[in-house]
């Protein structure tokens, strides 16, 4: 019986394991972890955690005993110090040596800390882990002056939370525009505007030098813009858990390098969610995602090489982000090079979608407007010429173009 | 005591277009398919949004926040993020009328 190991016990470990149980009933499945939780999804943690409410089956998204049911072995709390490829074994903090014929390195990310002075104060936080999230919706609840070091997708989160909360909150933002990785410039400027309407104070341009813990505040010196704050929370993305693949001499560039279905460099090692950096057809190149789609679903290919049924992933990306009236939903690549076409769909609604020279969808952005995923997804999945005076026109329906 | 209630002329409904109605504090969903007239809750079992938001396409709803699809004529959920089925209601057509029962 093969037995396959898989280290990280997060959403693309467990989606790892659950999809090798739908296709191998007779596997031996090991999922070790090392927080003490069993795997939760991190979406609620900016949103329904630190809001305070319950965010029902959104966090732990199986019940305790479900993975007893599917024979998957869940071990918290374990710690895998290094990997013996030779011998086949991984080796625990405890120095445990357990054995493997795959081995899955779903090791995930971890919040990049803020390279300056005074970031190592206990009022600042960075939020990757439900004890993250927790320790700070508990400060949240005294209604501190809260800054946001990074206006990306957590940091804006963790703002519409916070202002939501009746914290006063204030956002620095070193690039000149918000989201600046997945939106383009006229949807940032949305998001600006948005976040300025519900009392958020934002500062673009401006990277924090240091920060100077007071007893009683924190000072922020971004230059021309100092901020004083109770809590400071830095969202500024996330660094690859690489050290242990590193060690065991796999080939790593700001991630495990894998092929489409998950293959590392070495043929029992596959890589799966944000620590892979895979081949991607939809992007013809090796891109490395921090998304909830990608935990979700590419451990799937993974799980099928492991069975010998490869077949890469392809999915047209997706991702989304929930800050204070808005969903904001982003499919493809809407570059900013590309020329965006605006439909609008009413009072805070919109569809954008992103077309290439040739009059080719490559990327979309909804806000507020879910009802348009699967019309653009498919859009862009066609990628035929469309045509662009129609495109133009809100009033010509997308089905129209499928 | 399970009550009809009358929720929208049939000709208000065109196909796979949903209509968000309420009902008491009940939101439903109500959706025109080929064989008949469904009604299931509005409100995903995964986060709070509205199904009669989404799209529907071939029997299945797709919520418009995160993409969980449900099976119309038997509220199941098809995909996670949900991972908890809907309630359907029946549904019955008299006179050119549509009627939801609640419990």
């Amino acid at each position: 019986m093969a037995r396959t190991v898989i280290i990280g016990a997060g959403q693309a470990g467990r989606r790892t394991a659950e999809a090798l149980r739908d296709l191998d009933p007779e596997a031996e499945i090991l999922l070790l972890g090392e927080e003490a939780h069993p795997p939760y999804d991190r979406p609620p943690l900016s949103k329904a955690v630190l809001l305070g409410k319950d965010p029902g089956n959104g966090l732990f998204v199986r019940a305790p005993d479900f993975y007893a049911g599917k024979r998957i072995t869940l071990r918290t709390g374990t710690r895998v110090e290094a990997l013996d490829l030779a011998a086949k074994q991984v080796v625990t903090a405890a120095g445990e040596r357990i054995g493997y014929d795959s081995l899955v390195l779903a090791t995930g990310a971890r919040a990049r800390p803020l390279p300056v002075p005074g970031a190592d104060d206990p009022r600042v936080h960075t939020l990757r882990t439900l004890e993250d999230a927790q320790a700070i919706q508990a400060a949240l609840l005294s209604k501190p002056r809260l800054a946001v070091i990074g206006g990306g997708l957590i940091g804006l989160e963790v703002a519409s939370s916070a202002r939501q909360l009746g914290c006063s909150v204030t956002v620095l933002e070193a690039a000149d525009r918000l989201m600046a990785r997945c939106v383009p410039p006229a949807i940032s400027d949305m998001a600006a505007a948005l976040h300025r309407g519900h009392g958020v104070a934002l500062h673009l341009g401006r990277t924090v030098r240091r920060i100077e813990p007071r007893p009683d505040r924190l000072l922020l010196d971004a230059g021309d813009v100092q901020v004083e704050a109770d809590l400071v929370v830095i969202g500024i993305g996330g660094i690859p858990n690489t050290a242990l693949a590193e060690a065991a001499g796999l080939a790593v560039q700001d991630g495990i390098l894998a092929d489409a279905c998950g293959r590392t460099s070495h043929p029992d090692v596959y890589a799966a969610g944000e620590v892979a950096r895979f081949d991607h057809p939809f992007f013809g190149r090796q891109v490395r995602l921090e998304a909830w789609q990608v935990a979700q679903n590419q451990p799937a290919a993974v799980a099928r090489a492991i069975c010998g049924q490869a077949q890469p992933y392809d999915e047209i990306p997706w991702h989304w982000t929930d800050q204070f009236t808005w969903n904001l939903q982003v499919f493809g690549t809407p570059d900013p090079e590309l020329e965006l076409i605006r439909r609008p769909a009413g009072e805070d609604r919109l569809t954008a979608i992103a077309v290439d020279a040739g009059g080719r969808a490559r990327g979309a952005v909804l806000i507020n407007n879910g009802r348009e995923a699967t019309p653009v997804r498919r859009l862009i999945g066609a990628g035929k010429a469309l045509d662009l005076a129609a495109l133009r026109d809100p009033a010509v329906p997308l089905r129209q173009f499928l | 005591m399970a009550e009809w209630h009358r929720v929208a002329a049939l000709s208000d409904l065109s196909l796979e277009a949903p209509l968000g109605v309420r009902i008491g504090d009940l939101q439903i969903a109500v959706v025109k398919l080929e064989d008949g007239v469904y009604a299931i809750n509005d409100v995903c079992t995964h986060e709070y949004a509205l199904l009669s938001e989404g799209f529907c396409e071939e029997g299945r709803i797709e919520c418009p926040l995160h993409q969980a699809c449900f099976d119309i004529r038997t509220g199941k959920a098809l995909n996670e993020p949900a991972e908890v089925d809907v309630a359907t209601y029946p549904v019955k057509v008299e006179d050119g009328a549509v009627f939801v029962q609640v419990p």
